[in-house]
């Protein structure tokens, strides 16, 4: 009789504590929804004003600044983010990161995240910014609020240079297992496009693992970024004996820099900031650096700026309210 | 990368490893005698309480503990956070301590009456008892199970890099990944064997220098 009692008192209590959980993270979700719904109605004024909640439209970038730092979360993934031979972090986002950062008066402190766990990084505040060749999608729109777009991208298709003629179209790679990266912009491609619908899928940890697969057989295909995609191939490098295919269509995609929804101060000041190192120059020379300079699209010649310069806080607004919507 | 550059990460890497083992060991091993008290105590509520613990932290895996004890902490807006390191430590931790708990409680529920009524007939405490009599008997009992949990606990560690800490697999995926070398994967396995080597040897002396009753 007591372990009877003991028991259901026991499971009572269990309840009782998965009620509790169920009632935080239910009120937890409403957080972030709550302040999107104040960042649309006060994205006109963006980082001037606080929003209604009482959490002043800039608590955010006062975060960040009191720490001194601007954590970035990024994958190592060249051409953008990678250790040169001597271990040392270089690539083209390292020195923008930097650059920006010098800007704005804060330290960038380079976080190794896992790409498919990167909104869950910037929820709970363990990096600042994602900014390391983010592609912008409606999706992630809901996730987090994308700076200026800086550069061109586009999904290709990396095969074995000997089969690289037998994949003109999607159509024709139907029945392959293709590998790409869980999370990625090549993930939509595969599960959108219905002449894969069939293939069978890969989900690796990050793009470079699915080069990998491809390069050890046990993939036919990948999908990943062209500008990754270029610098893993090019001759000398150990991925030489893959081949890039520009097979797939609809597949015009930009980089931008992700942050918090919670406050449109931190991107006005990162898109600011970009705005200042293009007009310099600078952004486009370390974009030459890296051979990157023909996908750049802020920076590119004077008009082409003075265009994008205007944009960031109609673009922050229009995206706040798809968001909330 | 030549092979003193691949050496130098795969160290790197594994100098975590050994950290994150090390720890874990050290903290673990005492805490667990802790939650094998509350399991058998004569309090009814701290054993429920302890027993649900014991329950919770076993029946589920301890890759979503160390996801849960990192991001949890900051998605719920609280002010407490740790540090990827110190969320994997405490996910080791509390983790390991159950088992050995278990492991610990087997042991002390192994020991005769009669050896707890032979101390209480010669005058001793019940402290005493228990630190004089019963736990050096237990502690000879359990070394080779214990020596199963230390040796998972070796191999554990590599749970690590899904909350991006680089230990030795994620170093050695690093590598992997960006310079296609499939042998930095050979590399690691002798790594993780000279290291199990090292410690099956260490219980082996242990065993050894307790079986002293055996002729």
């Amino acid at each position: 009789m007591k372990k009877k009692i003991a028991a259901i008192l026991a499971s009572a209590a269990m309840c009782l504590g998965l009620c509790g959980c169920g009632e935080t993270s239910t009120s937890s979700e409403n957080t972030p929804a709550d302040a999107s719904n104040n960042t649309s109605s006060t994205a006109d004024a963006a980082g001037t004003s606080g929003s209604t909640s009482g959490d002043a439209s800039g608590a955010d970038w006062d975060y960040i600044k009191d720490k001194g730092e601007l954590v970035v979360g990024i994958t190592y993934n060249m051409p953008m983010n990678y250790k040169d031979e001597q271990g040392e972090l270089t690539g083209f986002e390292t020195e923008f990161t930097n650059a920006v950062c010098e800007k704005l008066g804060v330290k960038a402190k380079f976080q190794v995240i896992e790409w498919n766990k990167k909104e869950i990084e910037l929820k709970s505040k363990n990096i600042d910014v994602i900014w390391n060749g983010l592609t912008v999608n409606e999706d992630r729109k809901k996730e987090m609020l994308f700076s200026t777009s800086y550069m061109k991208n586009k999904q290709v298709t990396v095969v074995k240079a000997e089969n690289k003629d037998q994949y003109p179209d999607t159509a024709s790679m139907g029945a392959l297992t293709i590998a790409f990266e869980a999370g990625s912009a090549g993930e939509d491609i595969v599960t959108g496009d219905t002449a894969l619908a069939n293939c069978k899928q890969v989900k690796s940890e990050a793009q470079k693992d699915a080069l990998l697969e491809v390069k050890s057989g046990t993939a036919d295909a990948c999908i990943v970024d062209y500008t990754l995609a270029k610098a893993f191939t090019k001759e000398g490098s150990d991925y030489a004996d893959l081949a890039v295919l520009e097979n797939i269509t609809n597949s015009d995609e930009e980089y931008a820099i992700g942050a918090r929804l919670e406050d449109t101060t931190v991107i006005a000041k990162i898109n600011a900031a970009m705005d200042e190192l293009a007009n310099e120059g600078k952004l486009a020379e370390i974009a030459k650096k890296y051979d990157l300079a023909d996908a750049l699209l802020v920076g590119g010649s004077s008009e082409n700026t003075s265009g994008t310069a205007s944009e960031p806080v109609s673009s922050v607004a229009s995206e706040a309210v798809s968001s909330a919507a | 990368m030549s092979f003193t550059d691949i050496m130098k990460s795969l160290s790197d890497g594994f100098s975590v490893t050994l950290m994150i083992f090390g720890i874990t060991l050290a903290a673990s091993l005492p805490l667990g005698l802790v939650f094998t008290f509350g399991s058998m105590s004569k309090i009814l509520p701290l054993r429920w309480l302890t027993k649900f613990v014991v329950w919770v932290v076993r029946g589920t895996p301890l890759m979503l503990q160390i996801i849960l004890i990192f991001y949890g902490p900051g998605l719920l807006n609280w002010d407490l956070k740790f540090s990827r390191l110190n969320a994997v430590l405490i996910a080791f931790i509390i983790n390991y301590s159950c088992y050995f708990s278990e492991i610990y409680r087997a042991g002390l529920e192994s020991i005769p009456k009669g050896q707890y009524e032979a101390g209480q007939v010669l005058g001793m405490t019940k402290p005493q008892i228990f630190f004089r009599v019963v736990l050096m008997q237990v502690v000879k009992r359990i070394v080779p199970p214990m020596g199963n949990e230390i040796i998972t606990l070796v191999k554990d560690t590599s749970l690590a890099r899904v909350i991006a800490v680089t230990e030795l697999v994620k170093a050695a995926e690093d590598i992997i990944s960006h310079y296609a070398n499939i042998k930095v994967y050979i590399y690691i396995a002798v790594f993780y064997l000279a290291f199990t080597a090292l410690v099956t040897w260490l219980l082996h002396l242990a065993e050894k220098k307790l079986s002293y009753y055996s002729v």
